[in-house]
């Protein structure tokens, strides 16, 4: 990398592509990543997740926290 | 029939064995509606996110279900009756997944109480950052 020292190369998607993990609700481990810790879901600029996935990603976070397994907000 | 999964979350106060009883209870509801369970899970006793009618843990148990509709929604009248529920959420589903859940998979390590003695869940502590640290460097 001489040219360009800060450039890392082509993001990807978590969710896409072969050995990609399932979005489930019931998996507070992997939706925890996707929180911040204030409990708000990080925008998918940030995290790289396609948009497909972060809809159902979305999805998941709120199925989850509307289970009591994630918060709505951390204070 | 379609499939279904429900999540059930149950009063604190209830033990274990009144708790499964619930779930033996709402599959006998859908067995008399002419319809299966093919999966019955009990999660154990989980502290929940934030309080849900003034409880701060909760039984969790879950049915796979292949069942017509009207029997469904008979279980989920039900089940908004029962006042040892706190909470419940039916999700139709495209298959039946017989498997065990992630839930059953880690033996809710969240729960055992820890040993430092200072009460941190790390169920979403990493936030940034945690999950997308290998950011294409592949």
């Amino acid at each position: 990398m001489g040219r360009r020292p800060f450039f890392r190369g082509r993001k990807s998607c978590p969710f896409s592509g072969e050995g990609a993990p399932k979005i489930d609700f019931r998996d507070t481990r992997l939706l925890g990543r996707y929180v911040s810790e204030r409990g708000k879901i990080v925008p998918s600029r940030i995290t790289t997740v396609s948009a497909l996935k972060q809809r159902e990603l979305a999805k998941a976070i709120k199925q989850a926290r509307f289970l009591g397994l994630l918060p709505y907000v951390v204070k | 029939m379609p499939y279904y999964e429900s999540v059930l979350i149950a009063r604190q106060d209830l033990s274990n064995q009144q708790a499964e009883a619930l779930a033996e209870k709402f599959a006998g509801v859908i067995t008399n509606g002419g319809g299966k369970v093919a999966k019955t899970e009990y999660w154990g006793l989980k502290s929940l996110a934030y309080r849900i009618k003034k409880n701060r843990k909760g039984h969790y148990l879950q049915l796979t279900i292949d069942a017509p509709a009207a029997t469904v929604q008979e279980m989920e009248r039900q089940m908004r009756l029962n006042e040892d529920l706190l909470r419940h959420l039916t999700l139709r589903t495209d298959e039946l997944d017989t498997e065990p859940s992630v839930m059953m998979q880690k033996p809710s390590r969240d729960d055992r109480p820890r040993r430092g003695g200072f009460e941190r869940d790390d169920n979403f502590g990493g936030g940034f950052g945690g999950g997308f640290s290998d950011r294409g460097d592949a």
